[in-house]
């Protein structure tokens, strides 16, 4: 007679409300892990997906992502010039924030040479990547915008061509793709009252240094900030070049930084997503510490309730192995039912969730294995508990 | 009353004392006593008397620490026990009826009087079978797929004693069993432990001091300060 299986069937509503509360706790469990796992991905999406080898930035500066870089526009020509570089291309990325489909959203413009140029959008699900050097974009899915939609962007409409699926910056952010000139546009925009504003403190500066309101009028250009900077050239070498060789060339000649998609990828993980890891981490540790804890409270928990039963039983004779079973076997029962529930319902979650959330099949199984350990420890306790408690409990009234 | 054949129990100079020295605790002095087939016997005495300590040796559950006990002609105790699988043994040989009837609150009735038959070995088929003729003898086979807690404490305790003589075990012990029933119902359960042991040949040993039952036992054991005497037979104890 399986005594557990009795048991269970008996108290079905508590069992499922039981599995339900448990299952709720390792569904959080595993969207953290999702969270974790996606907070990485996310973070170094953009690295992995732009197809180029190196990452030429500002010197002294761990750019583009992670420190701002500024270099001149045309330094990818020196950059191309370089031996064992097969192509240079210009690169901008910075964030935005604009009123996008009615509500207001962030998001991280990527500018890029359209015409060949590397930096442009792999993932395109819908229409096509930007073919005109102007007033056309590609956007993820993520902003809730339909091809064709026409988006002002800056001074300027911008139409959708092209929609991408998961192309995210290091924050989980969606990506808008457009042609360098128009990304360089929206980056330095302003005000046209700003922008006389700075040009009439430009001019008074001018007058106070004793030059002429005409000679001051021809001075201004060259005072305006630049605007035609780039944050990185991206560079896709040629087949058999050395990336050390090449790195130290730009280094030493045209003293820029250079990094590997490896090495930027590091500087990623150890710089802008450390600390945020670090607190996922952190908090997923708490929450499976947390969640065994509870599952062990339960499983004693259903074992105490039954602690005259088992006295009952140890008296009448049975076995120690029918008290054992008895008790791992609702332990298991619960563990395994309340993860299949966890995995049933972040499946559900997941497409809802706000962020990315990445579950690695190795991690699941490995969370999986850690709660079901927890129940078999837990279950030991209460096993070690039953066996303990004296057969004489079942006497008296 | 049949009480042929040699005794269901043989309690020879059993002693439980707790502790040592000056704190020795004589819970139980020298006992000696035997039980025949058959035999419906009570054991009497206030609490603190040594009662428990009595039974609870018995049923081999505490260790005396002297005497010698032989349950159905096996010598299980001998200023220790003889070796023997205790819980084993008392699943084959002993059935025990409780108080508070202390049926397994998740099995119906049947279920209950078919495990401690499944314990022992018998398929759950047969096992099934059995527990519904016992259930018919204790005239509550109508309640078989009944859970506990929607017995009333009589059924409850017909129930009980189905699961204790389940294996038609030689020995049946009972801790105060009409201590939660009404006169009526107590005297129902009496009458049926008077049953079984003359028509089963068990022996039944109660703990009881429940006075109002005494008359129904055939010997009637006194139990005061750990002292054990027999008074007399269980009517003429009654008065």
């Amino acid at each position: 007679m399986d005594l557990a299986v009795k048991d269970i069937r008996r108290h079905l509503g508590k069992f499922v409300a039981t599995i339900v509360g448990v299952g709720l706790l390792l569904t959080i469990v595993l969207v953290m892990n999702g969270i974790y796992q996606g907070n990485i991905a996310d973070g170094v999406w953009l690295i992995e997906n732009t197809a180029t080898d190196l990452w030429v930035v500002e010197r002294g500066r761990g750019g583009p992502f992670n420190e701002s870089s500024r270099i001149p526009a045309d330094a990818h020509k020196s950059v191309a010039a370089t031996p064992g570089v097969a192509q240079a291309s210009p690169f901008v990325a910075y964030a935005a924030q604009r009123e996008l489909g009615g509500a207001s959203q962030q998001f991280t413009i990527i500018g890029y040479d359209v015409f060949g140029g590397l930096g442009g959008p792999g993932r395109i699900v819908q229409g096509r990547a930007i073919r005109a050097a102007h007033y056309e974009m590609v956007a993820d899915a993520k902003l809730g915008l339909a091809l064709g939609e026409r988006v002002q962007l800056g001074r300027n409409v911008h139409t959708v061509v092209g929609i991408t699926r998961e192309a995210v910056d290091s924050g989980g952010n969606p990506l808008v793709y457009l042609s360098l000139p128009d990304a360089q546009d929206v980056q330095y925009e302003q005000d046209n009252r700003a922008r006389e504003a700075a040009r009439a403190a430009s001019l008074k500066k001018l007058e106070r240094a004793g030059y002429t309101a005409e000679q001051a009028a021809k001075l201004l250009p060259l005072l305006a900030a630049a605007t035609d900077n780039v944050n990185a050239v991206l560079v896709k070498l040629a087949p058999g070049a050395d990336p050390a060789a090449v790195s130290r060339h730009v280094q030493d000649w045209l003293h820029f930084n250079v990094y590997t998609t490896a090495e930027e990828r590091s500087l990623m993980l150890e710089g802008r997503l450390r600390r945020m890891s670090g607190v996922l981490g952190l908090f997923r540790s708490l929450l499976v510490v947390v969640s065994i804890v509870i599952i062990a409270l339960i499983v004693y928990v259903l074992t105490i309730e039954k602690i005259k039963s088992i006295a009952t039983l140890k008296l009448i004779g049975a076995p120690n192995r029918v008290i054992v079973r008895l008790i791992m076997e609702q332990s298991l029962a619960l563990t395994v039912a309340s993860f299949a529930f966890a995995y049933l319902l972040t499946g559900v979650v997941e497409p809802r969730f706000p962020r990315t959330l990445l579950f690695l099949p190795q991690e699941t199984a490995a969370t999986f294995g850690v709660m079901l350990a927890g129940g078999v420890v837990a279950s030991l306790m209460a096993i070690w508990h039953a066996l303990r408690t004296p057969p004489q409990l079942a006497l008296g009234g | 009353m049949d009480r042929d054949g040699a005794p269901v129990l043989v309690v020879e100079g059993v002693a439980k004392t707790f502790g040592a020295g000056e704190l020795a605790v004589h819970a139980l002095k020298p006992a000696t006593f035997s039980v025949a087939p058959g035999e419906l016997a009570a054991l009497l005495g206030p609490s603190g008397s040594g009662k428990s300590t009595l039974l609870l040796s018995i049923s081999l559950i505490l260790e005396p620490s002297a005497g010698r006990i032989a349950v159905n002609g096996q010598e299980v105790y001998r200023d220790g026990w003889t070796g023997i699988d205790v819980r084993r043994f008392r699943r084959e040989n002993i059935g025990f009826i409780f108080q508070s009837h202390n049926l397994i609150p998740f099995l119906t009735a049947q279920e209950n009087v078919a495990l401690m038959l499944q314990l022992n070995g018998i398929g759950a088929r047969e096992a099934t079978r059995r527990a519904r003729e016992i259930l018919d003898y204790l005239e509550i086979g109508h309640r078989a797929g009944a859970l506990p807690a929607n017995l009333s404490g009589g059924e409850q305790q017909r129930v009980a004693i189905g699961r204790a003589l389940a294996n038609s075990p030689p020995l049946i012990l009972a801790d105060e069993p009409t201590a939660a029933l009404d006169t009526d119902r107590g005297t129902k359960v009496m009458g049926l432990l008077r049953k079984i042991a003359r028509e089963r040949r068990s022996a039944v040993i109660a703990v009881t001091h429940d006075r109002r039952m005494i008359e129904g036992f055939d010997t009637v054991y006194y139990l005061e300060d750990g002292r054990l005497s027999r008074t007399s037979q269980g009517a003429a104890a009654a008065h």
